[in-house]
């Protein structure tokens, strides 16, 4: 692995966040609505010389173009502006709510791989066998289900029916001053279902498309070449086939995981998950435009440093990509 | 003296959207140590049926050995259990196949695909069997052995990978190497190279070699014996002189006058008419019988037996009634 082309993929990946910062702001200003209106709202009725000097503080009388200008510099120094709303920095308010949002998405990302190819690795083991019917229902289903609805009924069905998971939130307000272990476990037991339920629907497609390109793989003539030399099925399937079944398997989870972000959203709103999901979506109600956007573009980091892993893993993954860019 | 690989009446089926076909219909072979045996005849006889059923590498389902015997250095390979199975594959016998271009793992280093077939059979370190894996490598031919024991199977040549293959098919010295087809995807020039190299492969190592091929060259450059195959039988076999010199069966005939020859003055090269049938429309009679120029009322009736004539035996009523 070359550091020069992973170089390369980052400074990529920076030109990219530059369109994403630009793209975001015009796409928010393109939106109906007037901010001033909100932020007067917030302080009861407004006339209009306070509309006006709201617009005056907040730089929202001033040509479309030197708005951008104004703010591309700020992000550059690293300010993302204050939020209209909380009157405090973006950046801030979303440091407080990345690390929630991360351990979620990375969880649900990490859950629904392991299961899901595990799951397609034994279908395609027998592709008419009992597992494999099971494999493509539980896909179909999963797919089907929207991700809200699958969270009420885990909440219904493991916090009502058999309570041995909490509801919402991340911790127990009772463990405030508990040590770390005990803390971290706290934070696992709390993460169960909101993960499981963000998991659920890409575990769903990766257990079919595991299936499939195992399938594949397994026709080949290396694999009979690794039976012909004795190996033993397990290692056929799990090193042999797998690591050749990857690729397809990779590229769909690099795609995947801006919507994971976007699912996030919806569960951490269903359970209450202190992350940047519920920040975004209270932001949108509240036309809070700098923190919107501060959202947007952490979003957008994540799923470019997601495209940079997942292209690196690539050349892990198939040594005939490596050498070329 | 019993033979090494001693295959005798084997069977086997699949099941096929046209319903069960015989694939296999009494096929008997044996291979003494030290000896090559050339088994020759178009694509679909089941030469390489042939060979996956003596690996235990059949997919099952569909196929289905449904009756004989495969007896290796005296040992019963049919119903053997699985883990036996394991155990012999790649160490008693190995494989060497078409396709040398496909058959390497794209994703491991040749040393470690040799490494791993060593490792499978015998209580070695990984360090230990990386270091016999490049003598291998050396020994089969190639070139600065232990920096090419680091590439992938796409950094190297067609020959190398054959190659390659022929190491790893090698390493645990088998009793028996099946090889099929080695050469078929390779240049003319990597050809000769290839059998060469399968030759003193044979004198170190005392393997036994069957060579399943269709091509004749190969057949009277390598083999000892042959047996030619039609449609799931042996239809003659004998010494490989005997039958590239006095072919007895028509098809056999027809395969070696599909050899151009030097200095025979040709307009068109010879060929046999049609094709090899579909296995599931095969009738009662001789398998060839709609492509031979022989051809009775019995041939399309009755199947014949492998039995002697005059030279060696063959499977054919035309040679058995002094017709041809």
């Amino acid at each position: 692995m070359n550091s020069s082309y992973i170089l390369r993929r980052v400074g990529y990946g920076l030109v990219l966040m530059l369109g994403v910062v630009v793209l975001n702001f015009l796409l928010i200003r393109l939106a109906p609505g007037d901010p001033a209106m909100v932020i007067a709202g917030e302080m009861g009725g407004a006339t209009e010389e306070m509309l006006e000097s709201i617009r005056e503080e907040y730089g929202l009388n001033k040509p479309l173009v030197v708005q951008l200008g104004i703010y591309v510099g700020n992000v550059l120094q690293g300010n993302l502006g204050e939020s209209f709303f909380f009157n405090q920095p973006v950046a801030s308010l979303i440091a407080q709510r990345i690390g929630p949002t991360i351990l979620l998405v990375i969880t649900a990302q990490i859950l629904s791989i392991l299961i899901g190819v595990f799951l397609g690795v034994i279908a395609a083991r027998k592709p008419n066998g009992v597992m494999s019917g099971f494999v493509s229902v539980f896909a179909t289903i999963g797919y089907a289900v929207p991700v809200f609805w699958t969270g009420i009924m885990l909440i219904i069905l493991f916090a009502s029916v058999f309570p041995i998971f909490p509801v919402e939130g991340m911790q127990s307000v009772r463990l405030r001053g508990a040590d770390v272990f005990t803390k971290t476990l706290d934070i696992a037991h709390h993460l169960i279902l909101p993960a499981f339920t963000l998991a659920i629907i890409y575990l769903a497609q990766y257990a079919r498309l595991s299936r499939a390109s195992m399938l594949e793989v397994l026709g080949s003539d290396y694999i009979r070449t690794a039976r012909a030399k004795g190996a033993a099925e397990k290692t056929v399937l799990f090193k042999h086939a797998l690591r050749n079944a990857a690729l397809p398997i990779l590229t769909v989870a690099g795609l995947q995981f801006g919507n994971l972000i976007s699912g996030a959203l919806l569960v951490e709103t269903v359970f209450n998950w202190p992350g940047m999901g519920r920040l975004a979506f209270d932001s949108i109600l509240r036309r809070d435009y700098p923190t919107i956007m501060g959202v947007l573009f952490f979003a957008s980091a994540m799923v470019v440093v997601a495209n940079i892993l997942t292209d690196i893993s690539y050349r892990w993954a198939d040594p005939r990509l490596r050498g070329k860019s | 003296m019993t033979a090494l690989l001693d295959i005798t009446d084997l069977k086997v089926t699949f099941n096929t959207r046209y319903g069960q076909v015989t694939a296999l219909d009494g096929v008997s072979l044996h291979v003494n140590a030290g000896e090559t045996l050339g088994v020759v005849g178009e694509s679909g006889c089941g030469k390489s049926i042939t060979a996956l059923a003596t690996m235990g590498l059949i997919p099952m389902p569909p196929g289905r050995i449904a009756g004989g015997s495969i007896r290796l250095a005296g040992e019963e390979l049919v119903g053997a259990s699985p883990a036996r199975m394991r155990a012999m594959r790649g160490a008693d016998i190995a494989m060497i196949f078409q396709e040398p271009m496909t058959s390497l793992n794209p994703v491991f280093t040749v040393g470690d695909q040799i490494a791993e077939a060593i490792m499978l059979h015998q209580k070695v370190s990984a360090d230990r069997a990386f270091k016999d894996a490049v003598a291998l490598l050396d020994r089969v031919g190639i070139p600065s052995p232990a920096d090419r024991a680091r590439d992938y199977p796409h950094q190297l040549s067609g020959g190398m990978r054959q190659r390659v293959m022929i190491a790893m098919a090698v390493s645990c010295r088998p009793k028996v190497l099946i090889a099929d087809e080695p050469t078929t995807a390779l240049d003319v020039t990597v050809q000769a190279q290839i059998f060469d190299l399968l030759n003193e492969i044979q004198r170190d190592f005392g393997a036994a070699i069957v060579l399943i091929t269709h091509d004749m060259g190969a057949i009277s450059e390598m083999a000892d014996r042959v047996a030619v195959m039609y449609a799931g039988r042996i239809i003659e076999e004998a010494t490989a002189d005997d039958v590239l010199d006095f072919p007895q069966h028509p098809y056999a005939r027809g395969l070696i006058d599909c050899i151009p020859a030097l200095g025979r003055e040709e307009h068109a090269l010879k060929e046999i008419p049609g094709v090899v049938p579909p296995l599931h429309l095969l009738g009662a009679g001789c398998a060839f019988a709609e492509r031979c120029e022989h051809a009775n009322d019995r041939c399309r009736q009755e199947k014949p037996l492998l039995v002697n004539h005059d030279h060696h035996p063959a499977a054919c009523h035309a040679v058995e009634e002094g017709r041809i």
